[in-house]
Protein backbone atom coordinates (compact mmCIF):
# COMPACT_ATOMS: atom_id res chain seq x y z
CA UNK A 1 0.00 0.00 0.00
CA UNK A 2 2.86 1.82 0.80
CA UNK A 3 4.35 2.35 -2.73
CA UNK A 4 0.83 3.06 -4.25
CA UNK A 5 0.37 6.09 -1.99
CA UNK A 6 3.76 7.23 -3.12
CA UNK A 7 3.22 6.49 -6.26
CA UNK A 8 0.09 8.90 -5.80
CA UNK A 9 2.28 11.53 -4.14
CA UNK A 10 4.78 11.35 -7.31
CA UNK A 11 1.64 11.70 -9.49
CA UNK A 12 -0.27 14.31 -8.00
CA UNK A 13 3.27 16.49 -8.19
CA UNK A 14 3.93 15.97 -11.37
CA UNK A 15 0.45 16.70 -12.75
CA UNK A 16 0.45 19.72 -10.22
CA UNK A 17 3.39 21.14 -11.61
CA UNK A 18 2.68 20.84 -15.03
CA UNK A 19 -0.98 22.07 -14.58
CA UNK A 20 0.74 25.08 -12.53
CA UNK A 21 3.21 25.82 -15.20
CA UNK A 22 1.02 25.31 -18.18
CA UNK A 23 -2.46 26.34 -17.67
CA UNK A 24 -2.31 27.89 -15.01
CA UNK A 25 0.67 29.73 -15.71
CA UNK A 26 -1.43 32.00 -18.47
CA UNK A 27 -4.99 31.89 -16.27
CA UNK A 28 -4.18 34.21 -13.94
CA UNK A 29 -6.93 36.08 -11.68
CA UNK A 30 -5.77 39.95 -12.09
CA UNK A 31 -2.66 38.57 -13.19
CA UNK A 32 -2.19 36.28 -10.05
CA UNK A 33 -1.46 32.74 -10.39
CA UNK A 34 -2.81 29.87 -7.92
CA UNK A 35 -0.80 28.03 -5.64
CA UNK A 36 -2.21 24.67 -6.56
CA UNK A 37 0.12 22.45 -5.13
CA UNK A 38 -0.48 23.92 -1.85
CA UNK A 39 -4.10 23.57 -2.22
CA UNK A 40 -3.10 19.76 -3.18
CA UNK A 41 -1.77 19.68 0.01
CA UNK A 42 -4.00 21.65 1.99
CA UNK A 43 -6.56 18.99 1.10
CA UNK A 44 -4.36 15.75 1.88
CA UNK A 45 -4.04 17.47 5.13
CA UNK A 46 -7.40 17.79 6.06
CA UNK A 47 -8.09 14.42 4.71
CA UNK A 48 -5.54 12.15 5.66
CA UNK A 49 -3.99 13.52 8.54
CA UNK A 50 -0.97 15.79 9.64
CA UNK A 51 1.62 12.74 8.64
CA UNK A 52 0.35 12.93 5.18
CA UNK A 53 -0.01 16.24 4.97
CA UNK A 54 3.19 16.85 6.74
CA UNK A 55 5.15 14.80 4.08
CA UNK A 56 3.06 15.44 0.82
CA UNK A 57 4.13 19.12 1.81
CA UNK A 58 7.48 18.49 1.81
CA UNK A 59 7.92 16.53 -1.32
CA UNK A 60 5.55 19.08 -3.19
CA UNK A 61 7.10 22.10 -2.19
CA UNK A 62 10.57 20.64 -2.93
CA UNK A 63 9.70 19.57 -6.29
CA UNK A 64 8.35 23.28 -6.83
CA UNK A 65 11.60 24.60 -5.89
CA UNK A 66 13.78 22.46 -7.57
CA UNK A 67 11.24 22.50 -10.96
CA UNK A 68 11.21 26.40 -10.75
CA UNK A 69 14.51 27.37 -9.76
CA UNK A 70 13.35 29.18 -6.81
CA UNK A 71 15.37 29.39 -2.92
CA UNK A 72 15.41 25.66 -2.44
CA UNK A 73 13.60 24.31 0.46
CA UNK A 74 11.86 27.90 1.29
CA UNK A 75 8.51 26.14 -0.23
CA UNK A 76 9.08 22.99 0.72
CA UNK A 77 9.33 24.28 4.52
CA UNK A 78 6.28 26.56 4.01
CA UNK A 79 4.22 23.47 2.42
CA UNK A 80 5.56 21.08 5.20
CA UNK A 81 4.11 23.40 7.97
CA UNK A 82 1.08 24.16 5.93
CA UNK A 83 0.38 20.20 5.91
CA UNK A 84 0.62 19.62 9.16
CA UNK A 85 -1.47 22.67 11.18
CA UNK A 86 -4.09 22.00 8.72
CA UNK A 87 -3.78 18.34 9.94
CA UNK A 88 -4.09 18.83 13.08
CA UNK A 89 -6.47 21.68 12.76
CA UNK A 90 -8.98 19.51 10.93
CA UNK A 91 -9.16 16.84 13.68
CA UNK A 92 -9.88 19.68 16.02
CA UNK A 93 -12.65 20.55 14.06
CA UNK A 94 -15.60 19.00 14.49
CA UNK A 95 -18.49 20.83 12.02
CA UNK A 96 -18.83 19.08 8.20
CA UNK A 97 -19.58 22.41 6.67
CA UNK A 98 -19.08 22.00 2.57
CA UNK A 99 -17.76 25.46 3.66
CA UNK A 100 -14.48 24.07 5.49
CA UNK A 101 -12.59 22.99 2.91
CA UNK A 102 -12.58 26.15 0.58
CA UNK A 103 -12.02 28.08 4.43
CA UNK A 104 -9.41 26.45 5.46
CA UNK A 105 -7.63 26.73 1.77
CA UNK A 106 -8.07 30.39 1.19
CA UNK A 107 -7.06 31.04 4.95
CA UNK A 108 -3.89 28.81 4.79
CA UNK A 109 -3.04 30.18 1.20
CA UNK A 110 -2.93 33.51 2.65
CA UNK A 111 -0.74 32.46 5.68
CA UNK A 112 1.17 30.38 3.35
CA UNK A 113 2.18 33.27 0.96
CA UNK A 114 3.48 35.62 3.78
CA UNK A 115 5.26 33.03 5.22
CA UNK A 116 7.06 32.41 1.89
CA UNK A 117 7.33 36.14 1.16
CA UNK A 118 9.11 36.27 4.98
CA UNK A 119 11.36 33.86 5.09
CA UNK A 120 12.61 34.65 1.85
CA UNK A 121 12.87 38.12 3.14
CA UNK A 122 15.21 37.07 6.08
CA UNK A 123 17.20 35.22 3.11
CA UNK A 124 17.51 39.06 1.23
CA UNK A 125 15.50 39.04 -1.18
CA UNK A 126 13.33 42.19 -1.35
CA UNK A 127 9.22 41.84 -1.89
CA UNK A 128 7.28 44.87 -1.65
CA UNK A 129 4.73 44.69 1.05
CA UNK A 130 1.62 45.43 -1.57
CA UNK A 131 3.19 42.95 -3.72
CA UNK A 132 2.84 40.67 -0.99
CA UNK A 133 -0.88 41.07 0.36
CA UNK A 134 -1.96 41.28 -3.34
CA UNK A 135 -0.28 38.23 -3.67
CA UNK A 136 -1.66 36.47 -0.75
CA UNK A 137 -5.07 37.45 -1.19
CA UNK A 138 -5.63 36.95 -4.75
CA UNK A 139 -4.07 33.49 -5.01
CA UNK A 140 -5.92 32.80 -1.51
CA UNK A 141 -9.32 33.83 -3.46
CA UNK A 142 -8.26 32.08 -6.74
CA UNK A 143 -7.36 28.90 -4.42
CA UNK A 144 -10.67 29.33 -3.11
CA UNK A 145 -12.40 29.25 -5.94
CA UNK A 146 -10.69 26.01 -7.74
CA UNK A 147 -10.82 24.15 -4.08
CA UNK A 148 -14.56 23.23 -5.04
CA UNK A 149 -13.35 21.13 -7.92
CA UNK A 150 -9.58 20.30 -6.53
CA UNK A 151 -10.61 18.75 -3.34
CA UNK A 152 -12.75 16.20 -4.53
CA UNK A 153 -10.49 15.01 -6.41
CA UNK A 154 -8.02 14.79 -4.33
CA UNK A 155 -10.04 13.32 -1.38
CA UNK A 156 -11.15 10.37 -3.58
CA UNK A 157 -8.06 9.64 -4.68
CA UNK A 158 -6.39 9.46 -0.97
CA UNK A 159 -9.41 7.64 -0.17
CA UNK A 160 -9.07 5.04 -2.41
CA UNK A 161 -5.18 4.31 -1.36
CA UNK A 162 -5.82 4.60 2.93
CA UNK A 163 -4.31 2.48 4.74
CA UNK A 164 -5.71 0.64 7.61
CA UNK A 165 -5.88 2.48 10.80
CA UNK A 166 -3.13 0.91 12.55
CA UNK A 167 -0.60 1.88 10.09
CA UNK A 168 -2.27 5.73 9.92
CA UNK A 169 0.04 8.53 12.28
CA UNK A 170 -2.66 10.46 13.41
CA UNK B 1 -1.69 7.36 21.31
CA UNK B 2 1.18 8.75 23.25
CA UNK B 3 3.95 7.02 20.89
CA UNK B 4 2.01 7.84 17.75
CA UNK B 5 1.82 11.29 18.50
CA UNK B 6 5.42 11.25 19.47
CA UNK B 7 5.85 9.75 16.03
CA UNK B 8 4.15 12.70 14.06
CA UNK B 9 6.33 15.36 16.00
CA UNK B 10 9.42 13.36 15.02
CA UNK B 11 8.15 13.57 11.55
CA UNK B 12 7.64 16.95 11.46
CA UNK B 13 10.95 17.81 13.33
CA UNK B 14 12.71 15.84 10.51
CA UNK B 15 10.99 17.26 7.82
CA UNK B 16 11.71 21.01 8.94
CA UNK B 17 15.14 19.99 9.96
CA UNK B 18 15.81 18.83 6.49
CA UNK B 19 14.14 21.74 4.96
CA UNK B 20 16.20 24.32 6.90
CA UNK B 21 19.42 21.91 5.71
CA UNK B 22 18.60 22.52 2.23
CA UNK B 23 17.91 25.80 2.66
CA UNK B 24 21.51 26.57 4.05
CA UNK B 25 23.23 24.85 1.26
CA UNK B 26 21.53 26.64 -1.22
CA UNK B 27 21.98 29.35 0.28
CA UNK B 28 25.43 29.12 0.47
CA UNK B 29 26.15 27.74 -2.81
CA UNK B 30 24.57 30.91 -4.51
CA UNK B 31 22.68 28.77 -6.92
CA UNK B 32 25.67 26.32 -7.99
CA UNK B 33 25.13 23.93 -5.66
CA UNK B 34 23.82 20.07 -6.21
CA UNK B 35 20.12 20.95 -6.26
CA UNK B 36 20.40 22.89 -9.86
CA UNK B 37 20.91 19.17 -11.42
CA UNK B 38 18.46 17.83 -9.43
CA UNK B 39 16.54 20.78 -10.81
CA UNK B 40 17.57 20.25 -14.67
CA UNK B 41 16.59 16.80 -14.41
CA UNK B 42 13.05 17.54 -12.44
CA UNK B 43 12.19 20.46 -15.63
CA UNK B 44 13.60 17.27 -18.62
CA UNK B 45 10.69 14.62 -16.89
CA UNK B 46 8.13 17.58 -16.88
CA UNK B 47 8.57 19.31 -19.97
CA UNK B 48 6.55 17.09 -22.40
CA UNK B 49 4.53 16.86 -19.74
CA UNK B 50 3.47 20.97 -20.46
CA UNK B 51 4.06 20.48 -24.36
CA UNK B 52 0.95 18.24 -23.57
CA UNK B 53 -0.44 19.85 -21.27
CA UNK B 54 -0.60 23.26 -23.28
CA UNK B 55 -1.49 21.90 -26.76
CA UNK B 56 -4.46 20.18 -24.59
CA UNK B 57 -5.32 23.25 -22.46
CA UNK B 58 -4.09 26.12 -24.10
CA UNK B 59 -7.71 27.36 -25.71
CA UNK B 60 -9.71 26.37 -22.34
CA UNK B 61 -6.45 28.41 -20.63
CA UNK B 62 -7.03 31.41 -22.55
CA UNK B 63 -10.64 31.33 -22.60
CA UNK B 64 -9.96 31.40 -18.43
CA UNK B 65 -7.90 34.49 -18.70
CA UNK B 66 -10.18 36.49 -20.43
CA UNK B 67 -12.64 35.38 -17.74
CA UNK B 68 -10.45 36.04 -14.51
CA UNK B 69 -8.97 39.04 -16.33
CA UNK B 70 -12.12 40.87 -16.65
CA UNK B 71 -10.98 43.76 -14.51
CA UNK B 72 -8.46 44.66 -16.48
CA UNK B 73 -9.74 43.79 -19.82
CA UNK B 74 -12.19 46.52 -18.68
CA UNK B 75 -9.63 48.71 -18.51
CA UNK B 76 -7.66 47.65 -21.48
CA UNK B 77 -11.03 49.11 -23.23
CA UNK B 78 -11.47 52.13 -21.35
CA UNK B 79 -7.76 53.22 -22.56
CA UNK B 80 -8.64 51.56 -25.75
CA UNK B 81 -11.65 53.90 -26.25
CA UNK B 82 -9.92 56.96 -25.23
CA UNK B 83 -6.89 56.27 -28.05
CA UNK B 84 -9.65 55.50 -30.86
CA UNK B 85 -11.11 58.82 -29.88
CA UNK B 86 -7.86 60.66 -30.09
CA UNK B 87 -7.41 58.46 -33.25
CA UNK B 88 -10.15 59.76 -34.65
CA UNK B 89 -9.92 63.62 -34.03
CA UNK B 90 -6.57 63.14 -36.33
CA UNK B 91 -4.47 63.37 -33.84
CA UNK B 92 -1.12 61.12 -32.53
CA UNK B 93 -1.85 59.18 -36.24
CA UNK B 94 0.96 60.44 -38.13
CA UNK B 95 3.00 59.87 -35.40
CA UNK B 96 1.83 56.49 -34.41
CA UNK B 97 2.12 55.09 -37.72
CA UNK B 98 5.52 56.63 -37.99
CA UNK B 99 6.79 54.85 -34.68
CA UNK B 100 4.99 51.71 -35.68
CA UNK B 101 6.73 51.67 -38.78
CA UNK B 102 10.20 52.60 -37.51
CA UNK B 103 9.78 49.82 -34.98
CA UNK B 104 8.64 47.40 -37.68
CA UNK B 105 11.28 48.65 -39.45
CA UNK B 106 13.99 48.21 -37.43
CA UNK B 107 13.21 44.72 -36.25
CA UNK B 108 13.31 43.40 -39.64
CA UNK B 109 16.52 44.66 -40.04
CA UNK B 110 17.92 43.49 -36.82
CA UNK B 111 18.64 40.18 -38.43
CA UNK B 112 20.63 41.50 -41.75
CA UNK B 113 22.10 44.65 -39.72
CA UNK B 114 23.52 42.17 -36.79
CA UNK B 115 23.95 38.83 -38.79
CA UNK B 116 22.27 37.25 -36.25
CA UNK B 117 21.44 33.72 -35.93
CA UNK B 118 18.56 32.76 -34.39
CA UNK B 119 16.49 29.48 -33.35
CA UNK B 120 12.63 29.65 -32.78
CA UNK B 121 11.28 28.13 -30.13
CA UNK B 122 7.90 28.04 -28.47
CA UNK B 123 6.77 29.01 -24.90
CA UNK B 124 5.24 26.13 -23.23
CA UNK B 125 4.77 26.69 -19.52
CA UNK B 126 4.54 29.65 -17.38
CA UNK B 127 6.18 30.10 -13.74
CA UNK B 128 3.61 29.53 -11.39
CA UNK B 129 5.24 31.49 -8.49
CA UNK B 130 3.17 35.06 -8.04
CA UNK B 131 6.85 36.20 -7.55
CA UNK B 132 9.13 35.28 -10.33
CA UNK B 133 8.35 36.46 -14.26
CA UNK B 134 10.14 33.49 -16.15
CA UNK B 135 8.55 31.55 -18.92
CA UNK B 136 10.10 28.07 -20.50
CA UNK B 137 10.14 27.08 -24.13
CA UNK B 138 10.82 24.02 -26.25
CA UNK B 139 14.59 24.59 -26.89
CA UNK B 140 17.50 23.34 -24.30
CA UNK B 141 21.11 22.56 -25.20
CA UNK B 142 20.15 20.00 -27.33
CA UNK B 143 19.35 22.36 -29.45
CA UNK B 144 22.50 24.99 -28.95
CA UNK B 145 20.41 27.53 -26.55
CA UNK B 146 23.09 28.54 -23.94
CA UNK B 147 22.61 30.63 -20.68
CA UNK B 148 22.40 34.16 -20.88
CA UNK B 149 20.88 34.37 -24.45
CA UNK B 150 19.02 36.98 -25.61
CA UNK B 151 15.27 36.61 -26.39
CA UNK B 152 13.00 38.38 -28.50
CA UNK B 153 9.63 38.46 -30.19
CA UNK B 154 8.43 40.08 -33.27
CA UNK B 155 7.35 42.69 -30.99
CA UNK B 156 10.76 43.32 -29.07
CA UNK B 157 12.85 42.53 -26.47
CA UNK B 158 11.64 39.63 -23.98
CA UNK B 159 14.39 38.30 -21.87
CA UNK B 160 17.04 36.34 -21.62
CA UNK B 161 17.93 32.70 -20.61
CA UNK B 162 18.97 32.03 -16.88
CA UNK B 163 18.75 27.83 -17.35
CA UNK B 164 19.36 25.10 -19.59
CA UNK B 165 18.43 21.62 -19.67
CA UNK B 166 18.93 19.08 -22.51
CA UNK B 167 15.08 20.07 -24.25
CA UNK B 168 13.89 22.95 -22.32
CA UNK B 169 14.80 26.27 -21.14
CA UNK B 170 13.87 28.77 -18.73
CA UNK B 171 13.38 32.74 -19.72
CA UNK B 172 13.71 35.76 -17.26
CA UNK B 173 11.20 38.48 -18.54
CA UNK B 174 12.74 42.01 -18.48
CA UNK B 175 9.56 42.73 -16.28
CA UNK B 176 11.03 40.76 -13.27
CA UNK B 177 12.37 42.43 -10.21
CA UNK B 178 15.53 40.76 -10.96
CA UNK B 179 16.07 42.13 -14.54
CA UNK B 180 17.86 44.75 -15.45
CA UNK B 181 18.65 45.70 -19.05
CA UNK B 182 21.03 48.45 -20.45
CA UNK B 183 18.89 50.60 -22.28
CA UNK B 184 18.79 53.84 -24.34
CA UNK B 185 16.26 56.42 -25.11
CA UNK B 186 15.79 56.28 -28.67
CA UNK B 187 15.56 59.97 -29.97
CA UNK B 188 17.71 61.39 -27.29
CA UNK B 189 20.52 58.65 -26.76
CA UNK B 190 20.28 58.94 -23.23
CA UNK B 191 21.38 55.69 -21.69
CA UNK B 192 19.85 53.74 -17.86
CA UNK B 193 19.12 50.37 -16.43
CA UNK B 194 16.11 49.26 -17.32
CA UNK B 195 14.84 47.06 -13.78
CA UNK B 196 11.49 45.43 -13.44
CA UNK B 197 9.52 44.70 -10.51
CA UNK B 198 7.62 42.36 -11.18
CA UNK B 199 4.80 44.21 -12.70
CA UNK B 200 4.17 44.82 -16.32
CA UNK B 201 5.50 48.41 -16.20
CA UNK B 202 9.50 48.28 -15.56
CA UNK B 203 11.55 51.63 -14.66
CA UNK B 204 14.20 53.02 -16.52
CA UNK B 205 16.62 54.63 -14.35
CA UNK B 206 18.78 57.31 -16.49
CA UNK B 207 22.39 58.11 -15.71
CA UNK B 208 21.90 61.51 -16.54
CA UNK B 209 19.28 63.14 -14.22
CA UNK B 210 18.56 66.24 -16.84
CA UNK B 211 18.06 63.78 -19.45
CA UNK B 212 15.73 64.79 -22.28
CA UNK B 213 12.69 62.25 -22.04
CA UNK B 214 9.15 62.46 -23.43
CA UNK B 215 6.37 60.19 -23.01
CA UNK B 216 6.00 58.25 -26.07
CA UNK B 217 9.46 58.06 -26.58
CA UNK B 218 11.12 54.47 -27.65
CA UNK B 219 13.49 53.13 -25.58
CA UNK B 220 15.72 50.41 -27.07
CA UNK B 221 18.94 47.91 -25.33
CA UNK B 222 21.75 50.22 -25.36
CA UNK B 223 24.26 46.77 -25.54
CA UNK B 224 26.40 48.21 -22.92
CA UNK B 225 24.82 45.43 -20.59
CA UNK B 226 28.75 43.53 -20.85
CA UNK B 227 27.29 42.51 -24.61
CA UNK B 228 24.50 40.76 -23.57
CA UNK B 229 22.19 42.11 -25.52
CA UNK B 230 22.64 43.40 -28.95
CA UNK B 231 22.03 47.22 -29.12
CA UNK B 232 19.04 48.59 -30.73
CA UNK B 233 16.22 45.96 -30.10
CA UNK B 234 13.38 47.69 -29.21
CA UNK B 235 12.09 47.27 -25.48
CA UNK B 236 9.11 49.74 -24.89
CA UNK B 237 7.90 52.82 -24.71
CA UNK B 238 8.01 55.88 -22.27
CA UNK B 239 4.47 56.13 -20.27
CA UNK B 240 5.03 58.48 -17.72
CA UNK B 241 8.53 60.94 -17.27
CA UNK B 242 8.65 62.28 -13.32
CA UNK B 243 10.93 65.14 -13.03
CA UNK B 244 14.11 63.55 -11.52
CA UNK B 245 13.97 62.66 -7.66
CA UNK B 246 17.57 63.37 -7.09
CA UNK B 247 20.73 65.11 -8.72
CA UNK B 248 22.00 61.37 -9.27
CA UNK B 249 19.04 59.63 -11.64
CA UNK B 250 16.28 60.38 -13.35
CA UNK B 251 13.20 57.10 -13.12
CA UNK B 252 11.01 57.08 -15.98
CA UNK B 253 8.12 54.36 -16.59
CA UNK B 254 8.25 51.98 -19.56
CA UNK B 255 5.39 50.30 -21.38
CA UNK B 256 7.18 47.76 -23.03
CA UNK B 257 6.11 46.55 -26.64
CA UNK B 258 5.69 42.64 -25.72
CA UNK B 259 2.56 41.57 -24.37
CA UNK B 260 4.33 39.30 -21.69
CA UNK B 261 1.08 37.46 -20.99
CA UNK B 262 0.06 35.83 -24.39
CA UNK B 263 3.85 35.06 -25.36
CA UNK B 264 3.89 32.11 -27.93
CA UNK B 265 6.52 31.45 -30.20
CA UNK B 266 10.12 33.59 -29.41
CA UNK B 267 13.52 33.86 -30.75
CA UNK B 268 16.92 33.25 -29.20
CA UNK B 269 19.42 34.89 -30.44
CA UNK B 270 22.27 32.52 -31.02
CA UNK B 271 25.01 35.22 -32.04
CA UNK B 272 24.71 38.40 -31.68
CA UNK B 273 27.86 39.99 -32.39
CA UNK B 274 28.74 39.70 -35.60
CA UNK B 275 27.85 42.52 -37.23
CA UNK B 276 28.60 41.87 -41.16
CA UNK B 277 30.54 44.90 -42.83
CA UNK B 278 29.00 48.11 -43.85
CA UNK B 279 27.35 48.30 -47.45
CA UNK B 280 29.33 50.98 -49.31
CA UNK B 281 26.47 53.63 -50.09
Amino acid sequence: MIWKRTMLLFLLTITGLAFETSVFGRATLVGTKPELLLLVVVALGMCEGPAVGATAGFVMGLSTDLVLQLPAGVSALTFTLIGYFIGRLRAQVTTTSAWLPIVMVCSSTFAGVLFYAAFNRALGEHFGIFTVLRAAGLSALYNGLLTPFVFPIVRALAARLRPPPSEVLH
Amino acid sequence: MFDRSRRLRVLLIVLVIASLTIITIDYRSKGNGPFEKIGHVALTILSPIQHGLVTIFRPIGNFFAGFTEVPSLRAHVSQLQRQNALLRSGQNTVADLQRENESLRRLLELRDRYNLDTLTAQVIGVSPSNFERTVFIDRGSRSGVKKDMPVVSGDGLIGRVIRVGPSTSEILLLIDRTSSVASRIAPSGETGLLEGDGSDVPHLELFNPDAAVAVGDRVVTSGYDQGLYPPGIPIGTVVAAPPARSNLSRVVTIQPYVDFSSLDYVLLVISARAPRPARSP
